[in-house]
């Protein structure tokens, strides 16, 4: 059976199912975003096993590495482009949730959505209240 | 209710992408049109046209060049981002919550951290400088080094850290990646190519094997550097503590 043998690829949706109903249910914002990050790892891991060949040697021209054996490089050099992104995106969002915990002192969703004024002792001479 | 609600879509999401795999090409087949249509091609002209015997560094650097002048400017501008979200620090030495921490860390932890963070950095300069000749490259040595500061930084102390790498070097540092990129791109113009042409078409035909090969080296170490300090920058904006960020920001 077709699924049974493409067990990788069904592995990596799995994941990307798993991280999607994290980032939807959880509140906690730094759940939601391991979440995104868990999205993001199957979708890697989804590009590199369609690159992978049965018995497939590693793409470097050492020794004597036959070309007709290797695996695939495009995925490889693509996957290595979307982790520097992944890494860029989940480094602004972890500053912007920095601030976020600074400014309310929650990280829950449904009370950031509720909260009108920053908290208190943040609020000096700061205009984000109507956010 | 939203709990059941999201479980019931991403379980029919799930079927269907379920559905879409079990009528993919079977995984690992020589062939699918994954592994018919350019790569052959890539796999035995890769060699002789970029000089570099791992095929994927030639992929990144010199087939996909644009692609990872693009790449290496999102993590800058990542890297500006951050900063102007939470801030830089001053200059001189600065704390962070790990300063703060009642329970020193303990003497072995301590030893061991101190033992093997010269050998991490000696790992790290292997990668980037093998790249083009063995699994490696860049962007992973620069993720080493990024990973031997944050362990030396929660072992040690962000005071102690900032100590090690202060900010008059990571600064200049931090856009060498880009820098050396574009630099190397342009010598490709004044060599007589085009934009990111490594082999240069006027230099003597014996020279272009190690030409193309020391611009790569040069590229790779450029991303290496450029990458390990925006990572470090990133951390050290995440876990210092100041008073005046929550107002300035």
């Amino acid at each position: 059976m077709r699924l049974l043998h493409n067990y990788h690829y069904a592995a990596a949706m799995a994941l990307f199912c798993i991280g999607l109903y994290t980032v939807i249910v959880r509140r906690n914002i730094i759940k939601k975003l391991i979440g995104l990050n868990i999205m993001e790892t199957s979708v890697f891991f989804f590009y590199i096993s369609l690159g992978y060949l049965d018995g497939g040697v590693a793409p470097i021209h050492a020794g004597s590495a036959d070309p007709a054996r290797m695996v695939n490089p495009i995925p490889q050099a693509l996957i290595l482009t979307g982790i520097v992104v992944a890494l860029s995106v989940t480094a602004l969002a972890l500053s912007m949730v920095i601030l976020l915990y600074r400014q309310y002192g929650t990280l829950d969703v449904d009370r950031l959505m509720r909260e009108e004024e920053p908290a208190a002792e943040g609020a000096a001479g700061e205009g984000e209240g109507g956010a | 209710m939203k709990r059941v609600l999201s479980l019931f879509f991403i379980a029919a999401l799930g079927v269907l992408l379920l559905y879409v795999v079990a009528s993919m090409p079977p995984m690992g087949d020589p062939q699918t049109p994954t592994a018919t249509h350019v790569i052959p091609r890539y796999l035995e002209r890769a060699e002789e046209e970029t000089h570099t015997e791992n095929v994927i560094t030639g992929v990144i650097l010199n087939y996909r060049g644009y692609d990872t002048m693009g790449e290496v400017t999102v993590i800058f501008c990542a890297l500006a981002a951050v900063l102007a979200v939470l801030g830089r620090e001053r200059r001189g030495r600065i704390r962070g919550f790990v300063d703060r921490s009642p329970v020193p860390s303990s003497t072995i932890v301590r030893t061991m951290v101190r033992f093997m963070v010269p050998f991490i950095i000696l790992f790290s300069v292997y990668t980037i400088l093998h790249g083009e000749i063995s699994p490696g490259g860049g962007f992973q040595g620069g993720a080493i080094i990024g990973g031997s500061m944050i362990i030396f930084t929660t072992v040690f102390g962000l005071y102690e850290s900032s100590r090690r790498i202060p900010q008059k070097v990571r600064a200049p540092l931090e856009g060498s990646a880009v820098i050396v990129f574009f630099l190397v791109g342009a010598l490709g113009l004044v060599g007589g190519g085009n934009f990111l042409t490594y082999a240069w078409p006027h230099a003597a035909r014996g020279l272009q094997p190690a030409l193309v090969t020391w611009l790569t080296v040069l590229v790779e170490v450029g991303i290496g550097l450029g990458g390990a300090m925006v990572l470090i920058s990133i951390l050290f904006a995440m876990i210092r503590e100041e008073e005046e960020i929550a107002l300035t920001a």
